[in-house]
């Protein structure tokens, strides 16, 4: 009898041992795997750094692999001002705050429509909803351009009436070719947008909008009022990366601006801008510390923001209704 | 006696769900679907831009039968893009739940890893990702990746080579580099497929965890017969979210020789034609697939 405690007891011991070894190697194992991860995620961005304050002796240099020997700020500043960073900046901001406001007030409506109410066709139309995430902008931009280019067929008829008045029309290179879409829900990536919202609403007790409905307020006055300031941090969410997205589009703004007009673009073409039509002969070693850079300048604002409110993207995704 | 013509509280529910969705309806009109149509159209058209608007002559299926005969680029492209959302896409999932698994324990520093691995979310579609793959050419349409910063090492061959294993068979080398070669590529795709799992993970009560130690399962057992059923319908959240990521990227080889159409030799019908062909058939590939993991996907019935 007691000889089989005492044999449980150092099957025990040995169970407690084993599991603390595990404990341990799985630990240590853990550490070294993430910390590898976590540095082949940030090598770019170090090497990035360590490119844009270095001179060019020192990238012809093999010695130096990391960290200059001169350091010097006269790349980032010939750089910015190749992109005109403080007005490309200012424009740049202003374009995606305005176009994620209006196009998140949108969408959260929208969104609300469908989780909330019973309309003939809802099934149909939220079907639209899930081709505009499906389709690519590479699709439909041609035929956008014609509509922004014609003004929806209007152009001519205008351009009779006075040249002028047809040149107004022609939305090409004007804000408008951003704003439209999104005033009206569907601008970059507006359906994931809807969809994300839909997903939020479906998710916020019914009994919110009842008691709503028996004090006699009307269903519009009820989304402002009562179900929006519940949505505030949904809100938020949605509003930060409309903003990275629009941050970093340049397939969508290269289709409408012929011009150089937002950061993406700015750096797109960065090379034309720094040695017009020389670019093709210097050699892309030493382009290398110029668009590195570049990419900087085109990425701090959105690091800044990111480092700030971090907490609203990730933990954003994770209480947004896509995971239930 | 007037008759009050009063609508029912259901009428009325109908209506303003109208109410709610008509600015996005009337957008959706104007920016989508007559977009899409028309583009439909181009691509059965040979078109050309004239001062009026596009004009253009009917061709039938000529631009879809040049995309697949006639343009070598256009098809190498198509046949690499699929290839590798074939391979990369199950390797991300996987991956990322992984990741998400780790991440989803205790351990000190928790939320460095986390935003860190969520970086790329925020980085990694611009252009700036083109300058990070080494596509110098960052006006899009060329990718020669010569100068890649990002993190491309053969570890796993060195390591083998330093244990003294050489006579590895060529394939499975091979295979191996190719993963430790796009390791970085995966690690940068990944970012929103770990929150996705992360937070399927949080949803699966302690208790279950709990219940398994107590009827002696090991860690393996726990995460083969609970973690994996109750996140399967994630994984296929995920899958869809990875191939459309993958697809509707402007730096994905097909697309850049759309817009290289587009852009360059203003051969608006054959493009139009291009990107159809490609949406359908990674379209028609996603039904497939989401038909079949339907079987084994657990939804628990509340």
């Amino acid at each position: 009898m007691s000889r089989s405690v005492m044999h449980l007891r150092t099957q025990k011991r040995a169970y407690f041992h084993r599991k603390a070894f595990i404990d341990m190697f799985w630990r240590i194992v853990r550490t070294l795997l993430l910390l590898g991860l976590c540095f082949v995620i940030l090598y770019p961005l170090l090497y990035m750094v360590s490119c844009a304050f270095r001179t060019q002796e020192d990238m012809r240099d093999p010695t130096v692999m990391w960290i200059p020997h001169h350091v010097t700020l006269k790349t980032i500043q010939k750089t910015a001002e190749a992109m005109e960073y403080g007005t490309t900046f200012l424009k740049t901001m202003l374009l995606n705050i305005g176009c994620s406001l209006v196009q998140v007030m949108v969408c959260a409506v929208t969104g609300y429509g469908f989780a909330r109410f019973r309309f003939r066709g809802r099934r149909l139309l939220f079907g639209v909803v899930l081709m505009q995430i499906l389709v690519p902008s590479q699709i439909i931009s041609i035929p956008q351009y014609m509509e922004f280019r014609y003004c929806l067929g209007l152009q001519p008829l205008a351009e009779k009436l006075s040249p002028t008045f047809g040149d107004m029309l022609n939305l090409i290179n004007t804000p408008l070719t951003m704003y439209l879409p999104a005033m009206t829900g569907n601008g970059i990536r507006a359906g994931l947008m809807i969809f994300i919202f839909r997903q939020f609403f479906r998710g916020l007790p019914k009994e919110l909008e009842e008691a709503a409905y028996l004090d006699g307020c009307g269903a519009f006055r009820t989304f402002w009022q009562v179900m929006a300031p519940n949505a505030a941090s949904a809100f938020l969410t949605v509003f930060l990366f409309s903003v990275v997205f629009y941050w970093n589009d340049y397939y969508v703004s290269s289709a409408f601006f012929t011009r150089n007009e937002t950061m993406a673009l700015m750096l797109r073409n960065l090379k034309t801008l720094l040695w017009g039509n020389a670019a093709a002969e210097i050699s892309p070693r030493e382009q290398i510390i110029w668009l590195e850079a570049g990419c900087l300048l085109a990425i701090l604002p959105l690091l800044v923001m990111y480092a700030f409110l971090q907490r609203y993207f990730t933990e954003g995704i994770e209480h947004s209704g896509l995971a239930g | 006696m007037r008759k009050k013509k009063t609508l029912s509280f259901v009428q009325k529910k109908e209506r303003y769900g109208y109410g709610f969705i008509a600015i996005w309806l009337v957008g959706t009109l104007l920016w989508f679907i007559i977009p899409l149509i028309e583009s439909l159209r181009y691509s059965f058209m040979d078109v050309k831009p004239e001062t009026s608007g596009m004009q253009g002559i009917w061709v039938g299926m000529d631009n879809y039968a040049y995309a697949l005969m006639g343009d070598g680029v256009y098809r190498n492209a198509l046949a690499d893009v699929l290839w590798e959302m074939l391979w990369k896409t199950p390797l991300i999932l996987i991956f990322s739940l992984f990741i998400a698994v780790i991440l989803n324990q205790k351990f000190k520093g928790r939320w460095i890893v986390r935003s860190i691995f969520f970086l790329p979310v925020i980085i990694a579609t611009g252009p700036v990702y083109n300058i990070i793959k080494g596509n110098i050419d960052t006006s899009g349409v060329s990718s020669a990746r010569q100068f890649s910063t990002l993190f491309s090492v053969d570890l796993i061959g060195e390591l083998f080579e330093f244990l003294g294993i050489y006579g590895m068979s060529d394939a499975v080398q091979r295979g191996i580099e190719t993963i430790s070669d796009n390791l970085s590529g995966i690690v940068w795709n990944a970012g929103i497929q770990i929150l996705l799992f992360l937070a399927a993970l949080q949803t699966i009560p302690s208790h279950a965890r709990e219940a398994a130690e107590i009827e002696g399962a090991t860690g393996w057992e726990y995460f083969w017969k609970i973690v994996l059923p109750l996140v399967s319908p994630m994984l296929l959240t995920c899958l869809i979210f990875t191939v459309i990521d993958s697809f509707t990227a402007p730096d994905n080889a097909v697309m850049e020789r759309v817009l290289e159409l587009q852009q360059l030799d203003w051969q608006f019908g054959r493009a139009a034609a291009m990107v159809w062909l490609y949406f359908g058939i990674v379209m028609a590939a996603v039904g497939i697939i989401s038909a079949v993991m339907r079987h084994f996907i657990y939804y628990e019935m509340d």
